[in-house]
């Protein structure tokens, strides 16, 4: 029995008139971390599993998130071109970059109980706060884009017509963020997140040669060479996985979740979980277009100029395996775009809420908190209505959006870095040494490559 | 909002326990509560004007890259 379960409460002391007291979206949390508290109490085995259960969450969701759309057609080019080599342990060496990247935001979260966006304006003042902003904003909107770019495309291969794409997306995306509060909607955004493993059963219809993919890991193994192509899928490769909206996405939904210090264990345990589901969709996408489809087409010296487009990656799947395994695939980019949607419009939303120092839950009921959904709504529906705008030129947008990434990218990690030293916020839970010189490291890296990326989008000879 | 059944959650028992519940869990409003800005000094200092230094070489050299793709 829980201890103090059951017990009487004191005469005159009733929790639900308690919970009346606060407000809405307070109040919410709070019976979330009541709940929570009462795992806690009980030590059998089966309250531990949904106490776990229960602490996962955003760690997961950022991840999963960060395996886009965009991400999946980078994955599928990536195996497409380079085949069962290099890449493979490269993701890897992914998971480490990833969680200690975005652990520091579940700290960063449980301890300030502050988004990332509200840090930085408060902390380091309204210039920097508007540049994070607008930079975050601007990036979602346009990645937004190429999240319905992945679903209409998906959609399509079941005959959808774009229209009717871009009307399920909106519909479904608004529904799971304006009719669900915070604990269901980070549920259902999990439930929404788990189809993105469908990945995973789909290598195994492609009968790789499971030697060559142990092989890529001793060998790290390039086809061609280290080439211009190569450098530039590298570049595209590390720019999806960090990219700058996951770090104000996952803090705020630390901060919505009620993550308190007390579960900075569990938060960087989802997190790792996580960063492992991400590389190992990653790796799985690669094995099936590494094994399917390297060598079949035609290989120019960037991706721009290869015949490996998804249209191509796909039909040649269909020749080699049937179409049941280009159904899956196409339901898996609709899933990455639908999981990255519903993160993104969430992350506009609680960014600019924290900025301007508006309501920013989604505890709070549509009415309640118009101004802190509208932002995000409103970023979904410009993005929307411009994927069917004809001949709109998508390209350009895509490469605006890296560009902007690259741009944004040291800025939003160095006040990461910065917030997560300053004693006066963090106190015992400051980085230690060994984090700081493994965090400059990767931020060097990160950054180089970002910067390097993004230059050579805009001057294609560069590399 | 469904009624709790305030048996399950019998280790809060009394207004004391309540009012460490909600600090324990944090749970006020934080936009109430003002935060300081930090002091920029030192290497971070330092920090800012490379930030600034390199935002704007990106924009040129990205605005310059713009145009010659339009």
């Amino acid at each position: 029995m829980i201890p103090g379960q059951g017990q009487s409460s004191e005469e005159g002391f009733d929790i639900n008139k308690k919970l009346e007291e606060l407000p809405v979206e307070i109040r919410l949390r709070a019976i979330d971390r009541l709940k929570v508290a009462r795992l806690r109490h009980n030590r059998s085995l089966w309250t531990r599993i949904l106490l776990v259960i229960a602490l996962i969450g955003p760690g997961i969701l950022v991840m999963v998130a960060d395996n886009d759309a965009g991400g999946v057609i980078t994955y599928a080019q990536t195996g497409s071109i380079f085949g069962l080599g290099f890449f493979i342990p490269l993701m890897i060496l992914m998971v480490p970059t990833a969680y200690l990247v975005q652990e520091m935001t579940v700290r960063l979260a449980a301890v300030t109980r502050r988004g990332h966006a509200e840090m930085i304006w408060k902390r380091y003042g309204p210039f920097w706060g508007a540049f994070s902003l607008g930079d975050l904003v601007i990036a979602n909107s346009l990645t937004l884009v190429t999240e319905f770019i992945g679903i209409t495309f998906g959609m399509s291969i079941f005959g959808v017509k774009p229209l009717i794409a871009v009307i399920i997306g909106i519909a479904f995306i608004s529904t799971v963020m304006l009719t669900l509060r915070y604990h269901k909607w980070e549920r259902a955004s999990l439930i929404i997140a788990f189809f993105n493993m469908i990945f995973i059963p789909l290598v195994f219809f492609a009968h790789p040669d499971w030697s060559l993919v142990a092989k890529s890991f001793l060998t790290w193994h390039i086809s061609g060479g280290i080439s211009t192509l190569f450098i530039y899928v590298l570049l595209a490769n590390i720019g999806t996985t960090i990219a700058p909206w996951m770090l104000f996405f996952q803090q705020s939904s630390e901060v919505d979740k009620g993550t308190v210090p007390e579960d900075i264990g569990a938060g960087k345990r989802d997190t790792f979980v996580g960063a492992c589901i991400m590389a190992t969709v990653a790796i799985c996408i690669l094995v099936l277009t590494g094994t399917l489809v390297f060598s079949t087409g035609h290989v120019g010296t960037t991706t721009s100029t290869t015949s490996y487009n998804i249209a191509f990656i796909l039909s040649t799947i269909s020749k080699k395996i049937g179409t049941i395994p280009v159904e899956l695939f196409a339901l898996g980019l609709i899933d990455a775009g639908i999981i990255a949607a519903i993160a993104l419009t969430a992350s506009t939303s609680w960014a600019v809420g924290e900025a301007f120092n508006w309501p920013k839950s989604i505890n709070l009921p549509f009415l309640e908190g118009r101004k802190f959904y509208i932002p995000g709504i409103i970023s979904m529906l410009i993005a929307a209505a411009i994927v069917l705008v004809p001949n709109v030129p998508l390209g350009f947008l895509n490469i605006t959006v890296q560009v902007i990434a690259s741009i944004f990218m040291p800025a939003a990690l160095l006040f990461l870095l910065l917030l997560v030293n300053d004693k006066e916020v963090m106190g015992k839970h400051v980085n230690k040494k060994w984090e700081n010189v493994s965090i400059i490291t990767i931020m060097i890296v990160l950054v180089s490559m970002s910067s390097l990326y993004g230059l050579s989008l805009v001057f294609p000879h560069l590399l | 909002m469904d009624a709790l059944d305030g048996k399950e959650f019998g280790f809060i028992k009394n207004d004391k326990d309540w009012e460490n519940f909600l600090k324990k869990e944090k749970l006020k409003d934080y936009s109430k509560i003002p935060v300081k800005r930090a002091k920029v000094s030192g290497w971070v200092k330092f920090a800012f004007v490379f930030l600034r230094i390199y935002i704007v070489i990106m924009l040129v050299l990205i605005i310059l890259g713009f145009l010659n793709i339009i």
